[in-house]
């Protein structure tokens, strides 16, 4: 692997560690925006009077095969939306047109259309109420200051809910966690074998309590760039609480120290030994 | 935007549903305190408090005034508290919401109206002049019972604290500053601190150092002051169903080995401080016994 690109807000992301070009255009994640230089006056601008920045320190990360790039920062408490993650919100109220959504406490809410769910119509729509979970998509942020930030449930272009799995959540328990960890699980989700040997990317900590879970009925989880995780385990019938409680342990601790995957392992197995799920 | 986040529902039903069950999100036992952390810091009743994810910083201050006019060998002693932005988003500069004023009245009546310090103590001259304590308690991150958090941090600042020595000479007062003379330790009668359960399920599950949601997600909290004694110099309930006065009974013998326990922690921290005091020779200058052996 090369050696990995540290960012800090403005530096230039050098053009040959991003992924080679290809028709597909290239995905800009958090952390990144483009710009165009501003010392070019010509009013026709090319390709190359363009940049892309970062906006926040972290470490460049690249998909080759999703032809993206984005910066993982390190693990801060703060969500700054951007198109496309995918965030937990709670309902606050509702008004005619729109559910008024929490994506961070204290923090200006968040629009979520009463139809943009999947199959929604004005009389199917979803009934939510105050405190209800929504697995939701971040459809724009909006520009300048005091900018809404609009959430959407399905995907408008084709009137699914994609990727699977958003809309309400019911039941269950929702961990906070830091919004590094949070991207991480993210990406630990998506990542190959191969990847998990990487010390930034490495969480095992999501196939290793599946593993370990699965004699009690396994569970779900919605991971949101947020902060947030949701965790149900209804299957899991009688020690279904203790089995949340100890994955929402393991997040936390996770969160809270910088394991080795061998370090999560050992610390998984101690978790689940003390929440007597170690079967 | 000064109020808290109100919790999603499933998580209050979450944390209910764990409750009855007698699980807690962070896998403690009911009655179990959150891992408490004690420093000190380099001047004298400087104390910082860290239980779990909660910490504050409370800070001991002595200035010399008027004793008021109808208690004049009294001293005067005085807790302040404001809870700021710094703790929590939820709370705003310069506007009190309702938690301020409830920690601000248990504190009162658990540490002051109980007389841990000695007010009488600290008079210099009848009349003339006293010392004023003053306890500033600054949240610096919020998580549930900052009560006793609070309580914590005040009795181990009086502890550790030490003033400085004054003497009455010919009708004046002199103050010797903490060069001149060995610093003083306040006179501290009893050690009470609070001890902080909340209530769910009616009142039949009773829980010891909430966390913010837990706190949230309960009907009431239950609030005793007691010292190592036994002494119970507080109680409160202001809000919640009804607990059973078996309950109260038996929470109030918890609440006492708790108050044992963490008055020993205390103690700990305050001694190993001093010996950490005393090998760079500061405890050296601090020792009263010195002068009264050798004369």
């Amino acid at each position: 692997m090369a050696t990995p690109v540290y960012l800090l807000p403005g530096d230039e992301v050098p053009s040959d560690r991003l992924p080679p070009t290809s028709n597909a255009p290239l995905r800009l994640g958090p952390g990144l925006r483009l710009l165009s230089k501003s010392h070019s006056r010509s009013t026709k601008a090319a390709p190359s009077d363009h940049v892309i920045v970062a906006t926040e320190a972290g470490l460049l990360k690249t998909d080759l095969k999703r032809n993206a790039a984005s910066v993982l920062t390190f693990p801060n408490r703060r969500y700054i939306a951007t198109p496309n993650d995918l965030v937990i919100a709670q309902i606050h109220h509702s008004s005619q047109d729109y559910f008024h959504c929490m994506v961070t406490p204290h923090a200006p809410h968040a629009l979520l259309g009463q139809l943009a769910f999947e199959g929604a119509t004005k009389k199917t729509r979803p009934m939510l109420k105050q405190g209800d979970l929504v697995y939701a998509r971040v459809l724009s942020v909006g520009v300048g200051a005091g900018a809404e930030v609009e959430l959407a449930c399905v995907n408008p272009a084709t009137g699914k809910a994609e990727p699977g799995g958003l809309g309400p959540l019911t039941g269950g328990m929702v961990f906070d966690v830091s919004v590094g960890t949070a991207a991480r699980l993210m990406k630990g989700s998506s990542a190959s074998a191969a990847n998990q040997q990487d010390p930034v990317d490495g969480l095992v900590v999501l196939e290793e309590l599946g593993k370990k879970l699965e004699s009690i009925g396994g569970f779900e989880i919605a991971v949101g760039r947020n902060g947030k995780v949701w965790v149900d385990c209804s299957n899991g019938g009688d020690s279904a609480i203790r089995a949340t409680v100890a994955i929402g342990r393991c997040l936390t601790m996770i969160d809270d120290h910088d394991l080795s995957p061998i370090d999560q392992k050992k610390a998984i197995a101690r978790i689940l030994k003390e929440m007597k799920l170690d079967l | 935007m000064s109020k808290e986040a109100p919790l999603s529902l499933a998580e209050r039903d979450f944390i209910l549903d764990a409750v009855r069950e007698g699980v807690r999100l962070d896998g403690r036992e009911v009655d179990q305190l959150r891992p408490l952390r004690i420093s000190f810091g380099r001047e004298y009743g400087h104390v910082k408090v860290q239980l779990g994810k909660t910490s504050l910083v409370s800070r001991i201050s002595a200035e010399v005034t008027k004793p008021r006019d109808d208690r004049p060998f009294d001293g005067v002693f005085n807790i302040a508290m404001e809870l700021t932005a710094m703790g929590s988003p939820a709370w705003e500069n310069g506007r009190q919401g309702e938690l301020e004023p409830y920690v601000t009245h248990v504190l009162d009546r658990v540490i002051r109206h109980s007389n841990a310090l000695d007010t009488e103590s600290l008079c210099i001259l009848k009349g003339v002049s006293c010392w004023s304590i003053r306890a500033d308690v600054h949240v610096t991150d919020y998580d549930g019972n900052l009560i006793d958090a609070a309580c914590i941090g005040i009795m181990a600042g009086l502890q550790h604290f030490r003033r400085p020595d004054a003497v009455v000479k010919d009708g004046q007062v002199i103050v010797y500053g903490v060069e001149e003379r060995v610093p003083v330790p306040l006179n501290i009668t009893h050690k009470p601190l609070s001890v902080t359960f909340h209530t769910f399920c009616d009142g039949k599950r009773v829980v010891y150092d909430a966390t913010r949601k837990e706190e949230q997600a309960s009907e009431g909290d239950l609030v005793m002051g007691i010292n190592n004694a036994g002494d119970l110099c507080f109680v409160s309930k202001f809000a919640g169903a009804p607990v059973d006065a078996m309950t109260l009974i038996t929470r109030s013998s918890v609440a006492l080995n708790k108050v044992k326990e963490i008055n020993g922690m205390i103690d700990k921290a305050l001694q190993s401080d001093l010996a950490e005091r005393a090998k760079k020779g500061l405890a050296e200058e601090s020792r009263a016994e010195n002068d009264r052996i050798i004369a």
